[in-house]
C-alpha cells in the first residue's frame, strides 16, 4: 500500500501513524506528484494534527530527541525519496529504541544522517551567507537554498535582529519569513517588483565591498579555496560578489 | 579623509592578523542587537580563501614602535589614519544588521602610549555594549604595558582578547622587535587567565556575575621571519596552552612587507606549507592528546613537508601498529592516521552492538586510503603490503599525475 500525503510534516507523521496501526505502508509519496501503478494500491491520507502530534511525541520518547531532529531535517531536504528514508528509519527506530543513535552505518540509518547533514550544513552556511539590504523601514534578504531551510534560519535571525522588521525570502520556493518585531510567520511570498534602496544602503554596500577587497592578502591569493567555500550558485545574492563582479566587467 | 579611505587604510593594516574565529561563547540577544553562537559563523571568504567572520580593523595605524616585521612600524612611509571610537561602533552596527559580519575584531597600533590606546579600545566597546546594546561577538587586542585596570574593564565587555607574542623565543623577539619582551606580554596574559578562572569560580557561587572574557584568550606567532625551528614553536605553543589556558594559538606565515638585515628577502614566498603543517600539529595537541615532543624532537626538529604530522609520527612508531579496530581504545583509535575525533567516536559507539566489518569501515567517515595501512579489522590486515616504514611511505606518497601527450 502506498500512502499519499499533502507534503507537510504533520501529514507525513499521520501516514506513519496509519502505517503502524492499520496497513503497513510500502512507501509514502506526495499526493501532487504521485504516479499510479497497476501493482500497488494507494491511499490518500488526510492530515490529522492529533494523530501527528502523538507520533511526534512517541518519536521523542520511544526513540530519541536526536532521531526526531534527524527525521525533521531529512524532511526539509530536497532528497527525492525523503519520505521513504524517514519511514524506514522510524520503523527501525520503533523496533530498536535509543540504540538507533549508535548504529551509524545501518542501511536504513546512514542515508538519514547523510541527508540531515547536508541540510544542517546549508543552514550553517546561510547563517553567514545571508545578506540583508535596508529598504524604508525593513531589512530584506533573498536566497535560493537547495533545501527548505527557512524555518530553521528564522529562529536564528529572529533572536539576532529582534528589534528590526525583516523579510527573508526564499526565491526558489516563493515563501518568506516575515518578522515585525513582535512575531514572525512563514508565508507564501512573491517579491515586489522593485525594492527601493536608500542612499545610506548604497553607501554601506560600497563600504563593505571596499573592506572585502582590502582584507585579502595578495601574496596568498587562492581562488580555488574561495570557490570551495562560496559556491557560484550562491553568489548572485551576495553583495560583495555580485557588485565587484559587475565593476570588474565595466573596468 | 572620508570613511571609505580610512577603512581601506586601516583594513590593510589589520589584515596580517590571522585570528578569525567567532567561536567559544553562546549568548542570547538581551533586548538589543545580536547574539553569539559557540560554533562560530563565517560570513564570507576573501580572494585568499580566508574567512571573513569579524570586522577586522585597526583603530589607528600611527605607531610609536618600530618592529621590523610589521607593516605599520613608524619608519614606514605609508598612509596613516585613525578612526574615532564612534566611527568604528557605527560601522560595526551597520555591517552587523546586514549580516555581513559576526562582530568586531578591534586591534590597534600604539599611538602615544599603551594606556591611551587601550583606553580608546575600551571606549569603542563601551559605546557598542552600553549605548547601542550590541550583543554580538567582540574580540580585542590587549596592549601590553597598559594599566591592568583598563584591561580589566575592557575584559568585562569583550568576548575574546588576545596578545600576539609574535616570536616563540626572547632571542628572536629581541632581534626583530627590540622594544618588546616576552615577559611584558606574559604578565597581562597570566593576569587575564587568573581573572577568567576566578570569574568561572564566582559564577558557580553567585548569580548575575558579569562575564569576563567568556570566549577566552588567543595569541599569534609569526612563522618564518626568524630561524626558529618547528620544535621551538610547538614547544612554545604547548607551554602557552598549559600555562595560560589559551583557546587558540595562531600561526601566521611571514609575508615580507619590509626590508631589514634580520629578515627574509622581500621577494621570498610566505611559507604557507609550513604554516599548514603547524596547524595540523596544533590540532594534534588540542584534540588528539599528542605531546609536542611526540610530533617533533631534537632528532627531527622540523615537520615533514610531504606528510602530515600524524602520518609522520605513525611512520616513526610503526612498531605500535597495526591496531585492531574492534579492540583499540578511543585514545588508540585517535592515533591512527585517517581517523578523526568524529569517526573514532562513531566506531566506539557502534562496536558495542556488533563487530565492525571492513566493508562498513568507510561509512564511518574515516579516510581509508591512509588508515588501511595502520589497522586490522576482525583480525585481518587490508594494507596489501607488509607493515614496513619505507613501503608504507612509498604507498602514501602521491603519484605524479600522468600527462597527456600533445600531438604537436
Amino acid at each position: 500500500m502506498d500512502y499519499l500525503y499533502d507534503s507537510t510534516f504533520d501529514g507525513l507523521l499521520t501516514c506513519i501513524y496509519y502505517s503502524y496501526y492499520e496497513d503497513k505502508a510500502k512507501g509514502i509519496y506526495p499526493q501532487d506528484y504521485y504516479q499510479c501503478s497497476l501493482v500497488n494500491s494507494s491511499r490518500i491520507i488526510v492530515t490529522d494534527p492529533i494523530l501527528s502530534s502523538r507520533v511526534y511525541e512517541a518519536i521523542a520518547k520511544k526513540i530519541s530527541s536526536q532521531a526526531l531532529k534527524q527525521a525533521y531535517y531529512v524532511f526539509l531536504s530536497n532528497h527525492p525519496r525523503k519520505e521513504n528514508i524517514i519511514l524506514k528509519y522510524l520503523q527501525l527506530g520503533f523496533k530498536l529504541g535509543r540504540k538507533i543513535d549508535n548504529l551509524h552505518t545501518h542501511l536504513d540509518v546512514l542515508p538519514v544522517y547523510q541527508t540531515a547533514r547536508k541540510v544542517s550544513f546549508e543552514v550553517h552556511r546561510f547563517y553567514g551567507l545571508l545578506r540583508f539590504a535596508e529598504s524604508n523601514n525593513f531589512l530584506y534578504a533573498s536566497l535560493k537554498p537547495d533545501h527548505n531551510i527557512l524555518i530553521i534560519l528564522a529562529e536564528h535571525f529572529v533572536d539576532r535582529l529582534a528589534q528590526n522588521n525583516f523579510i527573508i525570502h526564499d526565491q526558489k520556493r516563493n515563501i518568506a519569513i516575515i518578522h515585525d518585531k513582535q512575531e514572525w510567520y512563514l508565508t507564501d511570498f512573491n517579491a515586489p517588483e522593485n525594492i527601493s534602496i536608500s542612499e545610506e544602503e548604497n553607501f554601506y554596500q560600497e563600504l563593505w565591498i571596499r573592506y572585502f577587497t582590502h582584507i585579502s592578502i595578495e601574496s596568498r591569493t587562492n581562488k580555488r579555496l574561495q570557490n570551495q567555500f562560496v559556491p557560484h550558485r550562491y553568489r548572485n545574492h551576495l553583495v560583495e560578489f555580485k557588485k565587484s563582479f559587475l565593476t570588474n566587467l565595466s573596468s | 579623509m572620508n570613511t571609505m579611505e580610512k577603512l581601506a587604510i586601516l583594513t590593510e593594516g589589520a589584515k596580517y592578523d590571522v585570528s578569525c574565529s567567532s567561536s567559544g561563547v553562546n549568548k542570547k540577544n538581551n533586548g538589543g542587537l545580536g547574539n553569539a553562537k559557540s560554533f562560530g559563523i563565517c560570513h564570507s571568504w576573501s580572494a585568499d580563501g580566508r574567512c571573513v567572520s569579524l570586522l577586522k580593523i585597526l583603530l589607528t595605524n600611527y605607531c610609536i614602535y618600530n618592529c621590523s616585521y610589521c607593516v605599520n612600524r613608524n619608519h614606514n612611509d605609508i598612509p596613516r589614519a585613525s578612526f574615532t571610537a564612534k566611527e568604528v561602533a557605527d560601522i560595526t552596527i551597520q555591517f552587523y544588521r546586514r549580516n555581513y559580519i559576526e562582530g568586531l575584531f578591534l586591534s590597534s597600533a600604539i599611538e602615544h602610549s599603551p594606556n591611551h590606546t587601550m583606553e580608546k579600545i575600551w571606549q569603542t566597546l563601551d559605546i557598542l555594549r552600553n549605548e547601542y546594546h550590541f550583543h554580538g561577538y567582540i574580540h580585542v587586542k590587549i596592549i601590553p604595558g597598559a594599566d591592568p585596570r583598563i584591561i580589566h574593564k575592557t575584559g568585562l565587555l569583550a568576548d575574546r582578547v588576545s596578545i600576539n607574542i609574535e616570536q616563540p623565543t626572547e632571542q628572536s623577539l629581541k632581534l626583530l622587535a627590540p622594544q618588546k619582551s616576552l615577559q611584558s606580554m606574559f604578565t597581562p596574559m597570566a593576569e587575564i587567565n587568573h581573572r577568567i578562572t576566578q570569574n568561572s569560580e564566582d559564577k558557580k557561587k553567585y548569580r548575575g556575575i558579569p562575564k569576563y572574557v567568556p570566549a577566552g584568550q588567543s595569541t599569534q606567532m609569526i612563522v618564518g621571519a626568524s630561524d626558529d625551528t618547528d620544535l621551538t614553536i610547538l614547544k612554545a605553543t604547548e607551554t602557552l596552552y598549559d600555562r595560560f589556558n589559551l583557546k587558540r594559538v595562531y600561526f601566521s606565515a611571514y609575508i615580507p612587507v619590509n626590508e631589514g638585515p634580520n629578515l627574509p628577502a622581500l621577494a621570498s614566498m610566505p611559507p604557507l606549507q609550513r604554516e599548514h603543517r603547524l596547524y595540523q600539529a596544533d590540532w594534534l595537541l588540542r584534540f588528539y592528546n599528542f605531546k609536542a615532543d611526540e610530533i617533533v624532537n631534537t632528532q627531527f626538529p622540523r615537520l615533514d613537508t610531504d606528510f602530515d604530522p600524524k602520518i609522520a609520527w605513525a611512520l616513526r612508531n610503526i612498531h605500535l601498529f597495526p591496531l585492531e579496530i574492534n579492540k583499540a581504545s578511543y585514545e588508540e583509535l585517535l592515533r591512527i592516521p585517517g581517523i578523526g575525533v568524529k569517526s573514532a567516536l562513531r566506531i566506539v559507539r557502534q562496536r558495542r552492538f556488533a563487530p565492525i566489518s571492513y566493508d562498513n569501515l568507510s561509512k564511518f567517515g574515516l579516510v581509508l586510503k591512509r588508515a588501511k595501512f595502520f589497522l586490522t579489522c576482525q583480525g585481518r590486515y587490508y594494507g596489501g603490503i607488509s607493515i614496513d616504514t619505507s613501503l608504507i611511505r612509498q604507498a602514501l606518497t602521491p603519484q605524479p599525475q600522468p600527462l597527456q601527450l600533445t600531438l604537436f
